[in-house]
C-alpha cells in the first residue's frame, strides 16, 4: 500500500492540475487523494471524511458511489466499448430520443460530446453554419456577457472572458466577441434598483450593442440562465423573455449554456424553465452523466437541425469521444435516477430550506451582502464594504471550511457558490450552514486584524 | 470473466438498488432484439440523434442508419446480428481491440471506489497514469494535464506554449505553424491548425488569428516538386524556417504536427524532416508540439511515433489509444524546461476542464496501457503491420488504379489514382468514395473510403488471418470498381 506521501510526490513530480502549480501544493501538503465516496461525502486516503459542497465541479448531481452506475458502465463496456465510424448503438439512440423528450419546445436533436467546453464550441459552430446554410454568411460574431464562463477551449474561453482563465496572455483572441453586461441584480450595472429593473436595462444593452455592431453580422447570443462563474446570480424574470424577442427580431439564435444548470441543479429540469423560453440551441455536460464518466451534449430545435439536412447540407464535425455508447448508456442511467427519485423536486425544496437558512444567516452577519440563487445552486456574496479582494483572504475561507469539515472552493474572495449533489439531506444542509456560520464570525475577526 | 447477456442482466439486477428500477432502462440499452424494438431505436437515431458527419435525409432513404450492438477484437456485430471487420478500430483508436472485460471490470471497481472528486483533489489512478505516461515518453517530458479529447489536448498544448512564452517576457509569440494536410482536433483554435479534407472551415469563419500553414512532407506529392523523398523532406522542412523569418521569430509561438499526418493517407516524411523540424524550432526558441493522437500507442510499431525519428518534442499530446476508446480521455505531457514556468503562485496556468484527470477514465488508460505493454501490441503492430504493408503492397502490380502504399506499423494507407504518371485523381462525379465503401460493405468490412484515399488502421491485435480477409476483400473492390470504370483485368 502506498503512503499519502509517496503519492503525493508522484503528483507533484508528474501531474498537472488544474488551476494550481505543483510548488504551492507541495508546501500545502496537497493534493488531498480520495478513496471513497458516497452521496455527498467523499473519504481521503488517510480515512478523513469531508462534506464536498460543489458536488465536483457543480457536477456530481446524482451523488456519488451509486452501485447502479458501475453497473450500467460495466455492461455496456462488456456489450459494446465504441462503434465504427458512421454507425451508431442503442444507447446513443435511446439517450437522444431521452433528451428530445425532456427538453423544452422543438428541441429534437442531439450532436453528444464529452465536455461543457466542447458542447458549447459544436454549439457555437452550428450557429455559423446555420446562417450560412441558410444564404445569410457574414453572420460570426458571439454576444455573451462579461464575467461568464462557458469553457476552456479556444473558440469558448474567449465567451464573458472570465477572470478566472486569464485570457491576457493569450491575446489576439478569437474575432467577433461582443460582451453585453450581466443582468446582476446584486450590481446592476446600469444602476438598476430592482431585479426587474436591472434586467430590463441589461436586455436593451443587448439591443443596443446588436445595432452598434451590424445585426447582420451577429450568429448568436450564448448565456446560461442562471450565471454560475459569478455565483448564482439570477436575473430578473423578463430578462429572458425580452432577449428572446430581441433574438427573434433581429434573426439571432439563443444558445442557452445549461452545462451547470441543467438535470435540475436549478430546482427544475432545465434552468430556462423557470423563465418560459425555448432557446433554439441547448448545451449539456456536468448533470447530464454526474460525472461517472465524461458526457456532454448539444441538442438542436427542428428548425435550426432541418437547415443541415441532405446531403449537400452536411454539419461537417466529429469528435472521437462524441456518442460514446459507455457515456450515453451511463446519462440515460443517470437521467432515469433523477427521475425516479424526484430530484428536480428535491433540489426545489432542499434549495428554498437552504436559501432560507442563508437569509437568517445574513441577518446575523451583516458581513453578508447578497444570498442568492434557485434550487442547489445557491451563493452568498460578501459585502465589498466589508471586506478585501484577494487571494490569502480566498486561501483563508477554503482553509477554514476544511477545518470545519467542508471541500468548498469559492470564486474569488468574496463570492460562495454552492452546489451540492441534489441526493442532499436537510441535516447535511445544516452542517454546511453552521460551517458557514462558524466561518463568517472567525471572518470578522480576522479582517479587524488584517 | 466474460458475461454471456443473461449473466449480465442477472448481474446488473443484483446489484440494483431496491429504491430504483433501472429494469426497464436495461432491457431497453441492452436486450432490444425484437424487429420492432430494433425498428424503434433506427427511427429514434433519424429523428434525434444527430450522427458525426451524416445526414439524416439521405440515411433514411437507405434504410437507417447501421446500429452495432457489440464488439470482440477486430469485430463488430450489428443489430442484425452480422458480423464486420472495422478496419479503422472506430477512428484509428481502438488499438488494443474491442470487448476486454479487464477494463470493463478496471472501471468497475474504480467507479465502486469513486466516480469523481472534488475540486483540488485527485485520486490514485490518476496519479499512476501521470507516472505511467511520464516513465514511457522519451526524454523530460514528465508533465502532464489531462483532458477527455485528442482537440482538448491540442488545445492545452497551444494554451501552455503561448503562455511560457507570456511568463518567459515574449508575450508578442502568438503565432502557430502547422501543416497542410494535417489534423489536429475541431475546437475553436485548433480546427484553424492543419488543413485536411476532414473540415469546411468556410462554415465556421472567420479564422482564428495567427495560423500559418506550410507544406506537407509528402514525398508522393510533394509541393515543391521535390523528386526524392530525401528532397521533399528538406524543402519542406525549409519553408518552417522560411515562414518564421518572413514573420519575424519574436511572432511565432509553436509548431504542431503529427509525426506521421493522418488526412493525406499516412505520408511518412524522409528520415531528415523531423530532426531538421527540431533545430529550427530550438533556434527560433519556437515550441515544438507533437501530435501522437493518432499515432501513439504503439499504432505506428513504436510506442510513440515520433521515435522513429529520435526526436524528442517539447510538448506531446496522447489521446484515442492512450485508452483505446473505452472512454474519453486525452494528455498533453510536457517537458520539464516549459512546466517548469508554472509551478505556482500567480505563474500557474489558468485553464480548468471538468473532466480533467477522470478517476475511471485514468483507472482505463492505465489497464489499457498494461495490455499493451504485457501482449506486446507494440511489435505485433510492426510485425503484422510490415507483413499488411507487403500484402497491400502487391496490389499495385495487378490494380491500375494503385497509385501508392505507404505507411508504417499498423498505420497504412493506399492512394487511388486514375493516371499513374500524372497521378490524377478522379472526378467527384465518380463518388469513388462513396462506391468503394459500398463495396467494401458488401465484403464484409465496415471501412470508409475517404475519396481516393484508403486509411487502415485496425486494432493492434490483429492477426495475419485477419489481414488476409481485408486484403481479400478490398482486392475484390477494387476488381469491381476498376471493372465498372473499364480499366484492369475485369474492363
Amino acid at each position: 500500500m502506498n503512503t499519502k506521501t509517496e503519492l503525493q510526490g508522484k503528483a507533484n513530480r508528474h501531474l498537472w492540475m488544474q488551476a494550481k502549480g505543483w510548488a504551492d501544493m507541495t508546501a500545502a501538503g496537497e493534493p488531498m487523494i480520495i478513496e471513497s465516496a458516497n452521496g455527498i461525502s467523499v473519504t481521503d486516503i488517510e480515512g478523513n471524511t469531508w462534506l464536498d459542497v460543489n458536488g465536483g465541479y457543480s457536477s456530481v448531481n446524482i451523488g456519488y458511489g451509486r452501485k447502479d452506475m458501475a453497473d450500467i458502465v460495466k455492461n455496456q463496456m462488456l456489450q459494446l466499448s465504441y462503434y465504427p465510424e458512421q454507425t451508431t448503438t442503442f444507447p446513443n439512440a435511446l439517450l437522444a430520443e431521452k433528451l428530445a423528450e425532456i427538453t423544452p419546445g422543438t428541441l429534437s436533436r442531439v450532436w453528444p460530446v464529452s465536455g461543457g467546453s466542447e458542447a458549447n464550441e459544436i454549439a457555437i459552430r452550428m450557429a455559423r453554419a446555420y446562417h450560412v446554410r441558410r444564404g445569410d454568411k457574414g453572420r460570426y460574431k458571439i454576444i455573451s456577457r462579461y464575467g461568464s464562463y462557458h469553457g476552456a477551449t479556444s473558440g469558448v474561453a474567449w465567451l464573458g472572458r472570465p477572470a478566472s482563465l486569464g485570457l491576457d496572455q493569450y491575446e489576439p483572441g478569437p474575432l467577433g466577441m461582443i460582451y453585453a453586461s450581466q443582468p446582476n441584480p446584486y450590481s446592476c450595472s446600469f444602476g438598476g434598483k430592482s431585479p426587474s429593473e436591472c434586467a430590463i436595462l441589461c436586455a436593451q444593452d443587448i439591443e443596443n450593442l446588436i445595432i452598434q455592431n451590424d445585426p447582420d453580422t451577429i450568429a448568436a447570443i450564448i448565456g446560461e440562465p442562471i450565471t454560475s462563474s459569478l455565483g448564482a446570480v439570477v436575473p430578473g424574470e423578463q430578462y429572458w423573455l425580452i432577449v428572446r424577442e430581441i433574438c427573434d427580431r433581429y434573426g439571432i439564435l439563443l444558445i442557452d449554456d445549461e452545462v451547470v444548470c441543467g438535470f435540475g441543479r436549478t430546482g427544475k429540469m432545465f434552468g430556462i424553465e423557470h423563465f418560459g423560453v425555448t432557446p433554439d440551441i441547448m448545451t449539456l455536460a456536468k448533470g447530464l452523466g454526474s460525472s461517472y464518466v465524461p458526457i456532454g451534449a448539444v441538442i438542436a430545435t427542428t428548425q435550426i437541425a432541418d437547415a443541415f439536412a441532405g446531403k449537400e447540407n452536411i454539419f461537417y464535425a466529429a469528435l472521437t469521444a462524441g456518442g460514446h455508447p459507455v457515456s450515453t448508456a451511463s446519462a440515460l442511467a443517470n437521467i432515469n435516477i433523477i427521475e425516479q427519485e424526484g430530484l428536480v423536486e428535491a433540489s426545489a425544496v432542499k434549495g428554498r430550506y437552504f436559501i432560507n437558512r442563508l437569509n437568517n444567516l445574513a441577518v446575523k452577519h451583516p458581513i453578508v451582502g447578497d444570498v442568492r440563487g434557485m434550487g442547489l445552486l445557491v451563493a452568498i456574496e460578501l459585502d465589498s464594504k466589508f471586506t478585501i479582494d484577494d487571494k490569502e483572504l480566498e486561501d483563508w475561507l477554503v482553509n477554514t471550511f476544511k477545518d470545519n469539515g467542508l471541500l468548498l472552493r469559492t470564486l474569488g474572495s468574496r463570492v460562495i457558490q454552492m452546489s451540492p449533489p441534489l441526493c442532499i439531506t436537510e441535516a447535511e444542509i445544516d452542517i454546511i450552514v453552521d460551517a458557514l456560520d462558524s466561518t463568517l464570525t472567525k471572518l470578522s475577526s480576522y479582517l479587524s486584524k488584517v | 470473466m466474460v458475461f454471456t447477456l443473461k449473466a449480465c442482466k442477472y448481474v446488473i439486477r443484483r446489484h440494483i438498488l431496491l429504491e430504483t428500477d433501472l429494469d426497464h432502462l436495461i432491457d431497453r440499452i441492452f436486450f432490444m432484439d425484437t424487429p420492432a424494438e430494433i425498428e424503434h431505436v433506427r427511427l429514434k437515431a433519424l429523428n434525434n440523434l444527430w450522427m458525426h458527419n451524416r445526414d439524416w435525409t439521405e440515411m433514411a432513404e437507405s434504410g437507417g442508419p447501421h446500429v452495432i450492438t457489440s464488439g470482440k477484437g477486430v469485430r463488430v456485430t450489428d443489430s442484425e446480428g452480422n458480423s464486420w471487420i472495422d478496419v479503422n478500430a472506430g477512428y484509428s483508436c481502438v488499438n488494443i481491440g474491442y470487448g476486454r472485460p479487464e477494463i470493463a471490470q478496471a472501471v468497475y471497481e474504480q467507479i465502486n471506489k469513486t466516480s469523481f472528486c472534488p475540486i483540488g483533489t485527485t485520486t490514485e489512478t490518476v496519479i499512476r497514469l501521470a507516472e505511467k505516461l511520464a516513465e514511457l515518453a522519451p526524454g523530460d517530458l514528465n508533465r502532464v494535464f489531462f483532458s477527455t479529447g485528442g482537440s482538448e489536448a491540442n488545445e492545452t498544448a497551444l494554451k501552455i506554449a503561448k503562455a511560457y512564452h507570456n511568463r518567459r517576457g515574449e508575450p508578442g509569440r502568438y503565432r502557430v505553424i502547422s501543416r497542410k494536410g494535417s489534423y489536429h482536433g475541431m475546437t475553436g483554435g485548433v480546427l484553424w491548425t492543419g488543413d485536411g479534407p476532414a473540415v469546411h472551415k468556410a462554415d465556421y469563419g472567420p479564422a482564428y488569428p495567427g495560423m500559418l500553414h506550410v507544406p506537407q512532407p509528402n514525398p508522393y506529392r510533394c509541393e515543391f516538386g521535390g523528386e526524392t523523398e530525401s528532397e521533399c523532406a528538406i524543402l519542406c522542412a525549409q519553408a518552417i524556417e522560411d515562414t518564421i523569418l518572413f514573420h519575424g521569430a519574436e511572432t511565432i509561438s509553436a509548431f504542431i504536427g503529427e509525426p506521421i499526418a493522418i488526412p493525406q493517407g499516412a505520408p511518412v516524411p524522409s528520415k531528415e524532416y523531423w530532426p531538421m523540424v527540431r533545430d529550427i524550432c530550438d533556434r527560433y526558441g519556437v515550441i515544438m508540439i507533437a501530435d501522437e493522437v493518432v499515432c501513439g500507442f504503439g499504432r505506428t510499431g513504436k510506442m510513440f511515433a515520433m521515435e522513429h525519428f529520435n526526436v524528442v518534442p517539447d510538448i506531446m499530446t496522447v489521446a484515442k489509444g492512450i485508452i483505446s476508446a473505452y472512454l474519453p480521455m486525452a494528455g498533453t505531457i510536457v517537458s520539464d524546461r516549459i512546466a517548469d514556468s508554472f509551478s505556482g503562485g500567480d505563474a500557474s496556468l489558468k485553464h480548468v476542464l471538468t473532466n480533467s484527470g477522470h478517476p475511471v477514465s485514468a483507472a482505463a488508460a492505465l489497464k489499457n496501457i498494461s495490455i499493451i505493454e504485457e501482449e506486446n501490441m507494440v511489435d505485433n503492430a510492426k510485425v503484422v503491420g510490415g507483413y499488411f504493408k507487403n500484402q497491400l503492397e502487391n496490389m499495385i502490380m495487378d490494380h491500375p488504379y494503385v497509385g501508392d502504399v505507404r505507411g508504417v506499423g499498423l498505420f497504412l494507407a493506399m492512394e487511388l489514382v486514375s493516371d499513374r504518371k500524372t497521378k490524377a485523381g478522379f472526378d467527384t462525379g465518380i463518388e469513388i468514395g462513396v462506391r468503394l465503401t459500398k463495396k467494401f460493405k458488401s465484403k464484409g468490412l465496415i471501412f470508409r473510403a475517404r475519396e481516393n484515399i484508403l486509411h487502415f488502421g485496425p486494432p493492434l491485435c490483429i492477426t495475419r488471418e485477419e489481414v488476409d480477409e481485408i486484403v481479400h476483400a478490398v482486392d475484390l473492390g477494387l476488381w469491381e470498381f476498376e471493372g465498372e470504370c473499364g480499366v484492369g483485368r475485369f474492363a
